[in-house]
């Protein structure tokens, strides 16, 4: 061998993550779908995901092991993997076509950072390892290491020290508060609580994603013929009281917004979830609302309409917010999400381009989900 | 990466190893080049075949990343310590987490495999195996440029799907089941009054001119020409015919399949780093053991003179290396070396003889200890000469011996299982269930034939007359294919020959099956005709084609 480098797999572990990532694009479906209340697994900065192991395929027997370890045809079990969480959500963003989400307050609030990419030759960290490189160089140049004369002392002079420079950046930093409010005047249980779940799930990550996850504060709101905030537990286990109102769910999240908050360099967000079912009175207050006040608070605004029960009357809030989505289309947002199926169109609706969402419930709103 | 040449203690212990294994114990090895790794590189290095360098391959980084995962959280160890490539010259990996006593075993038990795999009858010695794969390597990664990383990707994966199908030690290999060149041997021609041709020209003029009594040698002349004619217009179109199954299936398509010279290159690459594998399979017991063997004996020359210090410690070490298993889980570690022990006792008592094997009287036998002239060493070295696994086995191992080395032990959970009866019941405890020895050798040596996989065969490179490649699921009373994988691994098949693939095999009621995928389609129809091997092997033989 002539010569005797590392030996390393880190080309090939590169391409197996590569593989894995176009793995996950083509499955983010299956990943969405499998987010559970707790969300995903994460593990410090990565997400940690199992899958059916993959391997070759080969002609095996049914049963294959028998004697011996088993083989490439061996049931290859489950793989455990981890991918960084900010790919995972450009993935799923590039997946879902998903534009980034609007950031106000830029240059009021800053994150300041230092990266150490310069050096230089004063300073305060020095750096070892470039200091000791022109020492030796300067020692060979003055003499005083030359291995083959048996001369090894290295001089170390004030010139040769060289410092790492902080390279000091500073990146608008945002802040979001996004009010999650939930009906529970309605029998929010079994698959209703389920895609409610995954459905919230998923917005904490995507707006955890933009924000960054310390930037963002979740907050949850619930209602009956009375409007609470909970925490994000209550949230799914609290029992009605009887009575739907959901206005004043909507008033408690604005004063909540304008009393705590300060609107110019706060991003605020709104998500509402129920069966729909509100009186009509009920939601044209709330659309008067929304043209008032709301609209000029939040970024985004939106509906959800999810399984209504059989021989409910109608879509009423919906169909009533309807045309301020018309007309605010870039922060008013409704949809029904009426089966497990429709999560991504649901997903889409709330976050996508305004050109790319065709109208809620639509044939054509299932159709365009590019899976 | 370091040669163990920058470490004065190991360089030191290696030349200990090195001198009793030469000098004092006459072991017949070749140059062999020791490395340490760390735990890193280690586990690299195990998934590139034990090759310093690989291409890159998706299949690698899955492995490197699941098992540094798996030892991470505690499913598995991660001390490992030593792999060897076997050939001329050995390089040997050593792990630069382990204490001297470990590295100086490991250098011993080296030394084992090397000579194992230069003696041997398989003979597992090519020159400059490592040096050649590096060289491979870099070929691969210049085709994966040429060809980019998806069709690189997609090409590898195909070929991935049949490695396991390398054979180059079967009896139906590459050398014996394809005959290459244009001359064709008289013993091709079989006599036409074995077998009758499909169509028989006869004409009755020219059986005028020699009578009515020649007609059958007319007949056998035309067969003999017809037959000649058939297979010059087939080599001449493919340069290369069956003459019996092949086996080999990896090499068949490796060296037969249309492929450009990348693609050539990743074929050539994976049949290199694969073919080894079965000379592991077929020698595994006889080799594991002949290094414990060698490993215990320069050992205790090596803690005789203080070399290494920590007896106890490797004992324990040795003992758990050498743990007895039951039968369908052996540890060649373990059953190779007490084979080898035992061989080597009975041999100086002279019991490995034809008058001891032909003794009646019973008392007689117990008290034999006639020793023989020749050298136990001498005798052990000529069965490594001469003989695999297989024949290890079948002619030592007795139904004493699997009693006294508890291969016929089995746990009580794995007894649960596997459903034994109370005939099958020897004795037990809480902890294990003795089983009548009497079958065990006799499985044991089926594994050898099929190694509980699938045998397969290409029988026809020229299917249907459309170039396809038709192969032979052997029937060897394991079961069924997996048959989700069947299409997949076909397509795979079909992408290296770049035709057609049909593959004989058959259901779960034992009815035939042809499998194919023509022009991307797979198809899978009943077969009734599915022949047993011998009727294979007959039709290619006398050069007819299947139907």
């Amino acid at each position: 061998m002539p010569n005797t480098p590392d030996i390393s797999s880190a080309d090939s572990e590169g391409a197996f993550s590569d593989f894995i990532d176009s793995y996950i694009g083509e499955g983010i479906k299956n990943i969405i779908n499998n987010i559970d209340e707790r969300g995903l697994d994460i593990r410090g900065d990565e997400v940690v995901f199992e899958v059916d192991g993959i391997c070759p395929p080969t002609f095996v027997y049914d049963d294959a092991g028998g004697e011996g370890e088993g083989g490439i045809g061996s049931d290859p079990g489950k793989l455990v993997f981890s991918i960084p969480f900010e790919r995972l959500m450009e993935l799923v963003a590039k997946k879902l076509s998903l534009p980034n989400l609007k950031k106000v307050g830029d240059g009021k609030i800053t994150e300041v950072t230092e990266h150490y990419k310069s050096f230089g030759s004063t300073g305060v960290i020095l750096d070892k390892r470039r200091t000791f490189k022109r020492a030796i160089k300067t020692s060979i140049g003055l003499g005083t290491f030359n291995p083959d004369e048996d001369k090894y002392d290295i001089m170390i002079r004030r010139r040769d020290r060289r410092y790492k420079q902080p390279l000091i950046e500073e990146k608008p930093k945002f802040k979001a508060v996004v009010f999650y409010v939930g009906d529970i005047s309605y029998s929010t249980w079994g698959e209703r609580l389920e895609l409610e779940k995954k459905v919230v799930s998923f917005i904490q990550m995507w707006t955890d994603y933009n924000y960054g996850i310390r930037n963002v504060e979740h907050r949850f709101v619930v209602h009956d013929s009375e409007a609470h905030e909970v925490t994000q537990d209550q949230f799914y286990t609290v029992d009605n009281a009887g009575g739907t109102e959901a206005l004043p769910a909507f008033e408690l999240c604005n004063n909540i917004a304008l009393s705590e908050y300060n609107p110019a360099n706060t991003n605020f967000y709104l998500f509402y979830f129920g069966d729909g079912e509100v009186f009509e009175f009920d939601a044209e207050s709330i659309r008067e609302l929304l043209y008032q006040d709301s609209l000029r608070i939040y970024n985004r605004i939106g509906i959800t309409e999810v399984m209504p029960s059989q021989g409910s009357w109608g879509s009423c809030l919906v169909d009533t917010i309807a045309p301020v989505e018309q007309g605010y289309p870039d922060i008013v947002r409704v949809s029904k999400l009426h089966e497990k199926e429709k999560i991504f169109a649901t997903i889409k609706r709330l976050f996508g381009h305004n050109s790319e969402v065709p109208p809620a419930g639509s044939k054509e709103e299932d159709e365009n989900i590019p899976f | 990466m370091i040669g163990i040449g920058t470490h004065p203690d190991l360089e030191l212990l290696r030349k200990r190893v090195m001198h009793y294994a030469v000098k004092e114990f006459g072991m017949t090895l070749p140059e062999i080049r020791f490395f340490l790794l760390n735990s890193d590189e280690f586990m690299s290095v195990l998934e590139k075949g034990v090759f310093p360098v690989s291409p890159t391959n998706i299949w690698e980084g899955k492995e490197v990343i699941t098992k540094r995962h798996r030892v991470k959280v505690g499913l598995e160890p991660g001390i490992y310590y030593e792999v060897v490539q076997c050939g001329n010259p050995s390089y040997a990996y050593l792990n630069d987490g382990n204490n001297l006593v470990n590295q100086a075993s490991v250098m011993a038990h080296v030394c084992g495999h090397a000579e194992f795999s230069k003696l041997n009858v398989l003979q597992d010695i090519e020159e400059n195996r490592t040096e050649k794969v590096m060289w491979l390597t870099s070929q691969v990664e210049l085709a994966k440029r040429f060809l980019g990383d998806d069709d690189y990707r997609r090409y590898w994966n195909a070929a991935a799907s049949i490695t396991q199908f390398t054979r180059p030690m079967s009896q139906y290999n590459l050398g014996n089941s394809v005959e290459h060149d244009n001359i064709i041997p008289e013993e091709m021609i079989v006599d036409s009054t074995e077998t009758k041709p499909p169509i028989t020209y006869f004409s009755s003029s020219i059986s005028e001119l020699y009578g009515e009594g020649n007609a059958k040698d007319i007949r056998d002349r035309i067969n003999v020409e017809q037959k000649r004619r058939k297979q010059r217009i087939e080599m001449s179109r493919s340069g290369y015919r069956l003459k019996a199954p092949c086996q080999d299936v990896f090499g068949f398509i490796a060296e037969h399949a249309p492929a450009n010279e990348s693609e050539r290159d990743i074929l050539s690459y994976l049949y290199a780093v694969n073919k080894n594998s079965e000379f592991i399979m077929r020698t595994q017991i006889m080799n594991e053991g002949w290094c414990m063997y060698w490993e215990s004996k320069i050992m205790n020359k090596l803690f005789g003179e203080d070399s290494v210090t920590g007896l106890i410690d490797y004992s324990k070490t040795f003992s758990g290396v050498c743990a007895p298993r039951p039968w369908y889980r052996r540890n060649p570690y373990h059953l190779g070396f007490v084979m080898w022990k035992q061989i080597e006792k009975d041999f100086k008592k002279g019991k490995l003889s034809m008058e001891y094997t032909n003794e009646k009287d019973v008392d007689v036998k117990r008290q034999w200890n006639r020793p023989p002239k020749q050298d136990p060493i001498e005798f052990m070295r000529h069965l490594v000469r001469t003989i695999t696994d297989f024949e290890f086995i079948r002619r030592y191992l007795t139904d004493e011996l699997i009693e006294k080395f508890h291969l016929n032990r089995v746990p009580i959970r794995d007894a649960e299982r596997m459903g034994l009866s109370q005939e099958d019941v020897v004795k037990h405890n809480d902890e294990w269930v003795w089983l009548n020895p009497d079958n065990i050798k006799e499985q044991m040596l089926d594994n050898f034939t099929h190694f509980h996989r699938p045998r397969i065969y290409v029988v026809d490179h020229d299917y249907n007359g459309e170039g396809a490649l038709l192969l032979y699921h052997r029937d060897d009373n394991l079961g069924i294919l997996k048959s989700n994988w069947i299409e997949p691994t076909m397509r795979h098949i079909s992408k290296l020959w770049k035709s057609p693939v049909y593959l004989m095999t058959y259901d779960d009621d034992g009815e035939g099956i042809m499998a194919s995928v023509v022009k991307h389609k797979f198809t899978e129809e009943d077969y009734p005709e599915y022949p047993d091997f011998e009727e294979v092997r007959e039709t290619i033989r006398t050069g007819l084609k299947f139907i």
